[in-house]
């Protein structure tokens, strides 16, 4: 049925080293075609529905892949993702920085901590609508307001995170630190830091992705350009093709992101990890 | 004149009931310059806490440590003295260069001088081909060894090693004695190492303190006056450590 060979019942150590690699290898491309056969699945399904409805309730995959053609040449397109994806950047840093400074120092500080607890707590329950009124109010059309509902969706996250992370630092490393003599700030940058850079890093890519969802409704909002404002368009045009052509770029672009730029960056700063034995 | 003086040292630690658990009742010891002393007793009788007060990481309730004849206190050259934990503390994100490497940042040594050093050091303690392991992959005697490199790369005048190779099986912690012995020789340091291990105390130690527990003190001091290397088979170290045995 398949090329894979067969391992026999009782593998004799022949002192030869394991051929890990090549079964690695088979197993990522077995992987990789199931992927590929889901795809053509979902597209199969995706046409057929596509027969019983009109365009503008569900138009086929060939007529999307038109509309996504015809709006990447677009002289707009270009610019609208650019200024979507620097107010997403803009405001997941300001958070980001904003988060692991002020985690650490409620960390570090047990009665600063107790005393912005309920203040942290006000912030999470807020929902991101909310934020993005209250943003259009104090902000206007202007590229602040997306920036302010990002921030305000990623930054608890990630500043509870850090905050808790605090707590799981070694008190024997930074007693061994102590012994050396080592200063506050190196204390914090080589013991505290290595320590919450794993937490940091899941909090902030769950942070990313909301503050990337939630940008496009703060655009639909308050803002005169973008992808938000640019999907809020085509669906009052009943243009579903175009609403669906900048979903898929969307959801294209968010998982080069993750094939890219994450995923490799987390293989190298974690790479002292010890991997569990995964079966 | 002695490198470390600890005078008439007591201490209590606060219990969760409200008592206090005396820890330490007037602990005197005396360490020569280059002398290896060792410090048995039975767990729990507050050998990591006397450590930890010449450290200056704990501060005594009672008496006072001398350091190179300088009250503890107004003691400044801190960085001439390092620890071996009972633990390896090794950080889990560094390889073995930068776990050794850690003691040297703290002093401020320029990169091209630590990377030196730190090579050097992995030769001194045979680990030169495990530089870019991480701790994790290294078996327990390596991980001993990059512990005992991190103590070692700043030079230190003084070593503290608590309990530093419990942990190993026996062969392995034979070698680990010589190791240190043998860079002792090479560096001349004074060590203070404490151990539970009546042995282990006679093959390394010029003068061993027995210390009693509850609250602990010092119930008998001993030199030996065993040339080295000494064979920790042999009668005479057997001898030896019969006659500590007993006033344990
Ligand atoms: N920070 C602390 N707070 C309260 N009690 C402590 C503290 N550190 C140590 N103790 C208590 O002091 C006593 C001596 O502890 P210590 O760690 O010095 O013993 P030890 O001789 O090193 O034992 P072992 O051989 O098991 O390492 C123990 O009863 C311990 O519970
Ligand atoms: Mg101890």
């Amino acid at each position: 049925m398949s090329a894979v060979p067969v391992s026999p019942a009782a593998p004799v150590d022949d002192g030869r080293p394991k051929p890990v690699p090549g079964a690695a290898r088979d197993r990522r491309l077995k992987l990789a075609a199931l992927r590929l056969a889901l795809l053509v699945a979902l597209l199969a399904i995706w046409q057929v529905a596509s027969l019983g409805a009109p365009p503008f309730v569900l138009p086929s995959p060939m007529r999307v892949w038109e509309a996504w053609t015809t709006l990447v040449a677009s002289p707009t397109f270009w610019k609208d993702l650019g200024v979507t994806f620097e107010r997403i950047v803009t405001g997941f840093a300001l958070a980001a920085i904003f988060g692991v400074v002020v985690g650490l120092v409620l960390g570090a500080s047990k009665t600063l901590g107790e005393f912005f607890e309920p203040v942290l707590t006000l912030i999470t329950t807020v929902s991101s609508a909310i934020w993005a009124i209250f943003a259009l109010i104090w902000f206007g059309l202007s590229n602040w307001t997306t920036i302010f509902v990002v921030f305000m969706t990623a930054m608890p996250l990630i500043l509870t995170t850090v905050w808790q992370g605090t707590r799981t630092v070694n008190a024997d490393f930074v007693e061994l630190a102590r012994t050396f003599r080592m200063s506050q700030a190196q204390v914090l940058t080589k013991i505290y830091l290595p320590t919450i850079l794993p937490l940091f890093f899941s909090s902030a890519r769950l942070a990313f992705g909301f503050g990337a969802r939630v940008s496009l409704v703060a655009e639909t909002l308050g803002a005169s350009s973008g992808v938000g404002v640019r999907l809020k368009q085509a669906a009052d045009l009943l243009q579903t093709d175009q609403v669906f052509a900048w979903t898929l770029t969307l959801v294209a672009l968010m998982l080069a992101l993750e094939a890219l730029v994450l995923k490799p960056l987390e293989a190298r700063l974690f790479r002292w990890k010890k991997q569990a034995e995964a079966s | 004149m002695s490198v470390v003086k600890v005078q008439s040292v007591s201490k209590w630690f606060p219990r969760r009931d409200g008592e206090s658990l005396h820890v330490l009742q007037n602990i005197d010891l005396d360490v020569p310059e280059k002398a290896i002393v060792a410090i048995v007793g039975a767990s729990g009788c507050g050998k990591s806490t006397l450590l930890n007060i010449i450290a200056g990481l704990v501060t005594p309730d009672r008496g006072c440590v001398f350091l190179n004849g300088v009250k503890a206190s107004a003691f400044e050259d801190w960085r001439s003295l390092t620890y071996m934990f009972q633990e390896d503390r090794l950080l889990p994100w560094r390889t073995a260069t930068q776990n050794v490497a850690f003691g040297l940042e703290a002093a401020g040594v320029a990169r091209p001088e630590r990377r030196e050093r730190v090579t050097e050091t992995l030769a001194l303690v045979g680990l030169s081909g495990f530089a870019d392991a991480y701790p994790h992959e290294l078996s327990g005697g390596m991980r001993s060894r990059v512990a005992l490199a991190r103590s070692l790369v700043t030079r230190p005048q003084i070593l503290l090693m608590d309990e530093p190779f419990s942990k190993l099986d026996p062969s392995i912690r034979t070698q680990m004695h010589d190791e240190v012995l043998r860079i002792k020789e090479l560096m001349g340091m004074t060590i203070v190492f404490v151990t539970h291990d009546v042995e282990e105390a006679v093959v390394l130690a010029d003068k061993v303190v027995v210390l009693n527990p509850r609250p602990g003190r010092v119930r008998e001091t001993q030199e030996i006056r065993l040339p080295y290397p000494r064979d920790p088979l042999s009668p005479d170290v057997a001898e030896q450590a019969r006659l500590l045995r007993r006033s344990l």
